[in-house]
């Protein structure tokens, strides 16, 4: 009996090969865009589960009130550790210090590389779990130890053994390797922490941090922890608040820290504050692609249940035939679920196959590294689970519809589907166009503000703009190396400076200034720059004068952004006074602002002066006469001759810039990606409800016909209806997608608005899909011989 | 007596109207008979026909198969009643075009669920009384109208029943297409089939026993 329903299924999929086609094609790549939203939720979600201490994990944040807004950050006072732990150890496993996580040149005999790495106290190993291929956890004990991840000390060891080879940190001191570790996977915040020398040895060498006068006035390090077995994150939280509040002086005292724990299960996903609320992040991508998902799937299973009920219509004959032979209602509904559960896992093998193709393709777009979960049973037992579930809806309607029908009226042909059996099928049809034309509208709104944030005016000049990062020796030559670039025409000029142009690396606080408000504490970036700085990089003075070497007094002086001068609220700026404890500066000049940090805010009120000590970067700005190969291997020469054993590396403006919109273009390249499917599922479904309808009208086009209808006629005919369901469809989509846009605009402060022209365009778009897909079949059917079709009858 | 039939109304309401498509019918037959149904276009031939065949309902009037009520059936036992003692022949003869000659024949039996074993002897004797072992893998389409009817008239005695009801079964083929089949009809009923057939052709209507004529759906 099984085998004879499957012998018929597997007939009527090859003798309706287009149909079959398209309803099995359609539904896998609904199914496989579900599955590649799904892995890569579940890649989302299981971050940094590779640590076994994931739920007791934290790192230790504060809340900060300056400019009348709570700003939020992970830099920490570097007793802040040490702190915790002698006034709430009992609450805790771990408290442990840490540094910055940055690049830092290794080198091993002849091998230097520049390596991302991190000190930290000595736990961490226990903390992060780390899984040790070399040596034990314990190895970071002894000061002069570092510890490598498997991908470093196979860059400098191969498969040799490491373990007690003597390596040297950033050209400075001696390590001795004492652990490897496997690799921390790409679904880890830590990821990028490639190796780890003990915190101790930053202190030895930085011997400043333990002769701070303010130890808690200065934040330049990290802290995290991990939760005794029995604490409970929230009691712990509130408990530590004020652990910085009660050490900081008068003038600390003001900008209200409050000091609290932030979760590993929320690094990743919830990782945004906005005035001292955790406000989501990475998370909101999640919900946003869940959806898309899950409508691009309902459109998917929309199409596969009108398909599949439009042609099963033509069955109405076998099921007379199979009732009058003897067969009961309910073997007939087997048959049709049996049927439409092939069909749909038929589909889900497919749709993994597609997956295996787009994978790669997804992986780049996403900027992602998910993979096929093979070995996760939940992966099967979901897909499965679903494909059956998706047959068995999809089967219901033949199954219970087609089986009700008495033979004696199927047999004489007396079933008339009815107009109205249409009438379900063109909501279904409707609602996947407004489906699809939200999402056209969504992704040129995605895409328009992006364009708009990267037309938006930067104050700087930034093509041939490169920064390198300072040594001792290049610091101490700066006037050499640009005597010498200059000279040799690599360069136009260059500046040594706090901050490359694409971050903030400097704020301070502690400002004073006529009019303003004792008990406002304030916060700005604040840049130590050479007399050179301004042409360098092509700012515009709007008032007063740039730094000059001519002015022997300019040490105290100092620059401010246009925001800056606004949030003073000063009249005249330029000659005003600005003061910083017990020492005065004066306003030379007013600079137009220019955009350093997010494309999608307002400018920080930003301040600049003059440098007084080795600084981070140097800026560069190439010359235009010259090609950008020459020049760079002019400047890389040059350096070298300073930087004998640190590798060369240097950063291109322009490039660091266009990583501000990585996230956006992420966003913008993955609802292009699903829109473009949506549309293609959608066409796939208006295509198999048009070739359903044009047999359903068969006679009547036949009699048209007879009776003199030309082709355009009836093409014009059989087409108007799909018209007037795809202007319903815009109809419906374009509030929504408006409603839905501008609160994602809202998320940006520097925003585009939402032009009329999208969603015409997006109709027209729709429009003409819709005629291209409906006029293959109208066009077909109208010029069919009508003598046929009346015979059939 | 096989069946029985006693004051049977069917109507259909259109309009204020009550139309009647058949009216009073009476009528009994025998094992071994051989009965034609004549009348003009919408006398109630076929509506007659398919009562018989319990794919139709009536409104009024008694109907007994086999000494069993069949108006008082509820729909289950009379699916089982005529699964297991009636065969169908259609005009149109048909047969399920994604199934092979063999598979159609070998429908029935799967519905009154035969073992495996069981089915391929059935259906090998069918297919070797009707001569057409060769063509047991061809799909209908393949296949004349005539030899399409033969696999209907296969299909329809594979289950073995008492009683055959053919609704013109000759209506959409040629003379002499048409003759074969009638003579296989003879044949089975010298077998002891019991045969009723709907026609309109006089010369098959002489190779039943007994001629009904409906007119407006009565009997005349």
């Amino acid at each position: 009996m099984l085998r004879n329903y499957f012998k018929i299924a597997w007939r009527n999929i090859l003798v309706n090969k287009g149909s079959s086609a398209i309803n099995i094609g359609g539904l896998a790549v609904g199914m496989a865009v579900v599955m590649l939203i799904g892995l890569w939720i579940y890649n989302e979600l299981s971050f940094n589960k590779y640590h076994q201490n994931y739920d007791k994990i934290v790192q230790v944040m504060q809340h900060q009130t300056y400019n009348d807004v709570v700003g939020t950050q992970v830099a920490n006072p570097a007793v802040m550790a040490e702190t915790i732990r002698n006034e709430y150890g009992s609450d805790f496993k771990y408290v442990l210090q840490a540094s910055w996580n940055y690049d830092h040149a290794l080198s091993y005999k002849d091998k230097v590389f520049f390596k991302p790495g991190s000190y930290f106290e000595p736990e961490v190993t226990e903390m992060l779990t780390l899984n040790m291929l070399q040596g034990s956890r314990d190895g970071l004990k002894e000061m002069n130890s570092i510890m490598l991840s498997q991908s470093v000390a196979e860059v400098f060891f191969g498969k040799e053994n490491a373990i007690g080879e003597i390596m040297k940190l950033d050209d400075k001191v001696d390590v001795k390797v004492t652990g490897v570790y496997e690799d921390l996977p790409d679904a880890t915040t830590l990821q990028s922490l490639e190796f780890i020398v003990p915190w101790d040895l930053y202190l030895s060498y930085n011997s400043w941090i333990k002769d701070m006068e303010d130890p808690w006035g200065s934040n330049f390090t990290q802290t995290f922890a991990q939760l005794g077995d029995n604490s409970i994150l929230e009691t712990v939280s509130s408990k530590i608040k004020d652990v910085k509040l009660s050490k900081v002086t008068e003038e600390g005292r003001r900008y209200k820290p409050e000091v609290f724990l932030h979760p590993m299960s929320k690094w990743h996903l919830q990782s945004n504050f906005e005035n001292g609320i955790n406000t989501g992040g990475r998370i909101d991508n999640v919900w946003l692609f869940g959806i898309i998902g899950v409508f691009v799937l309902l459109l998917a299973c929309i199409n596969f249940m009108n398909l599949s009920t439009a042609r099963s219509e033509k069955r109405a004959k076998e099921v007379g035939i199979r009732k009058a032979v003897g067969s009961r209602r309910i073997q007939l509904i087997m048959q049709f679920f049996n049927e439409s559960i092939l069909i749909s896992c038929l589909a889900f093998i497919l749709s993994i196959l597609l997956v295996i193709i787009i994978l790669p393709f997804f992986n780049t777009i996403a900027d992602s590294k998910i993979t096929i979960l093979w070995a996760n049973p939940i992966f099967w037992v979901l897909g499965i689970g679903f494909s059956v579930l998706t047959g068995i809806i999809a089967g219901v309607y033949p199954a219970l519809y087609l089986s009700s029908f008495k033979p004696v009226k199927v047999l004489k042909g007396a079933i008339r589907i009815g107009r109205y059996a249409a009438i379900p099928r063109k909501i279904l049809v409707t609602s996947q166009f407004a489906i699809s034309i939200t999402l056209i509208i969504g992704t040129i709104v995605v895409y328009q503000q992006i364009q708009y944030a990267q037309n938006r005016p930067l104050g700087y000049e930034k093509n041939g703009l490169i920064s390198i990062n300072t040594t001792e020796e290049t610091h101490k030559h700066i006037e050499a190396i640009r005597t010498t670039l200059k000279g040799n025409g690599a360069i136009v000029e260059m500046t040594e400076t706090t901050s490359p142009m694409t971050a903030v690396y400097n704020t301070n606080g502690g400002f004073d200034w006529e009019g303003k408000d004792p008990n406002l504490p304030v916060d700005f970036p604040n840049n130590a720059v050479t007399e050179e700085y301004g042409k360098t990089i092509g700012w515009k003075i709007k008032k007063g004068r740039d730094f000059s070497r001519d002015f022997g007094a300019d040490s105290l002086a100092y620059i401010l952004n246009e925001s800056a001068a606004t949030f003073m609220n000063l009249k005249d700026p330029v000659g005003k006074i600005l003061r910083r404890g017990d020492r005065s500066f004066t306003i030379i000049g007013i600079v137009e602002d220019m955009l350093i940090q997010s494309p999608y805010k307002p400018v920080r009120p930003s301040l600049f002066h003059l440098l007084r000590r080795q600084e981070n970067t140097f800026i560069l700005k190439l010359n235009p006469a010259m090609s950008v190969n020459e020049s760079m291997s002019k400047v890389e020469a040059v350096f070298k001759n300073y930087n004998t054993s640190i590798p060369f590396v240097a950063n291109f403006v322009d490039e660091e810039f266009d990583k501000k919109f990585g996230n956006e273009k992420k966003i913008g390249q993955l609802a292009a990606f699903f829109t473009f499917l949506a549309i293609f599922i959608s066409c796939l479904g208006l295509f198999g409800l048009a070739s359903y309808v044009a047999e359903q009208r068969t006679k009547e086009i036949g009699i048209r016909k007879v009776l003199g209808a030309t082709v355009i006629k009836l093409w014009n005919m059989l087409s108007k209806d799909f018209l007037i369901l795809v202007i319903i469809a815009c109809a419906i989509a374009i509030p929504i997608a408006y409603y839905i846009m501008d609160g994602w605009l809202q998320k940006f402060d520097y925003r585009t608005s939402i032009s009329w022209w999208i969603s015409i365009f997006a109709c027209i778009g729709a429009l003409l899909i819709t005629i291209v897909t409906v006029s293959f079949q109208s066009i077909k059917a109208a010029r069919s011989n009508p003598i046929k079709s009346l015979k059939t009858e | 007596m096989l069946l029985e039939i006693k004051d049977l109304f069917k109507w259909v309401n259109s309009g204020g109207n009550r139309i009647f498509l058949l009216n009073d019918i009476e009528l009994t037959i025998n094992e071994g008979d051989f009965i034609s149904i004549m009348g003009p276009s919408g006398s109630g031939k076929t509506t007659l026909l398919n009562i018989i065949g319990m794919l139709d309902d009536f409104n009024e009037g008694e109907y007994n198969f086999l000494n069993e009520p069949v108006h008082t059936l509820k729909e289950k036992y009379r699916a089982n009643l005529y699964k297991e003692y009636i065969g169908f022949v259609f005009q149109s003869y048909h047969l399920i075009d994604e199934l092979t000659v063999y598979e159609n024949i070998e429908t029935p039996l799967l519905y009154k669920n035969y073992k495996s074993s069981e089915r391929k002897s059935l259906v090998a004797d069918m297919l070797d009384r009707f001569n057409i072992v060769g063509k047991k893998d061809l799909f209908p389409s393949q296949l004349s109208g005539g030899q399409q009817q033969i696999v209907g008239i296969a299909r329809a005695l594979i289950s073995n029943p008492k009683l055959i009801l053919a609704d013109e079964p000759t209506g959409n083929l040629n003379s002499k297409q048409g003759e074969e089949i009638m003579n296989l009809f003879k044949e089975l009923n010298d077998e002891g089939v019991t045969i009723i057939q709907v026609t309109h052709s006089e010369k098959n209507a002489t190779y039943g026993s007994k001629i009904i004529n409906l007119l407006d759906g009565r009997v005349v």
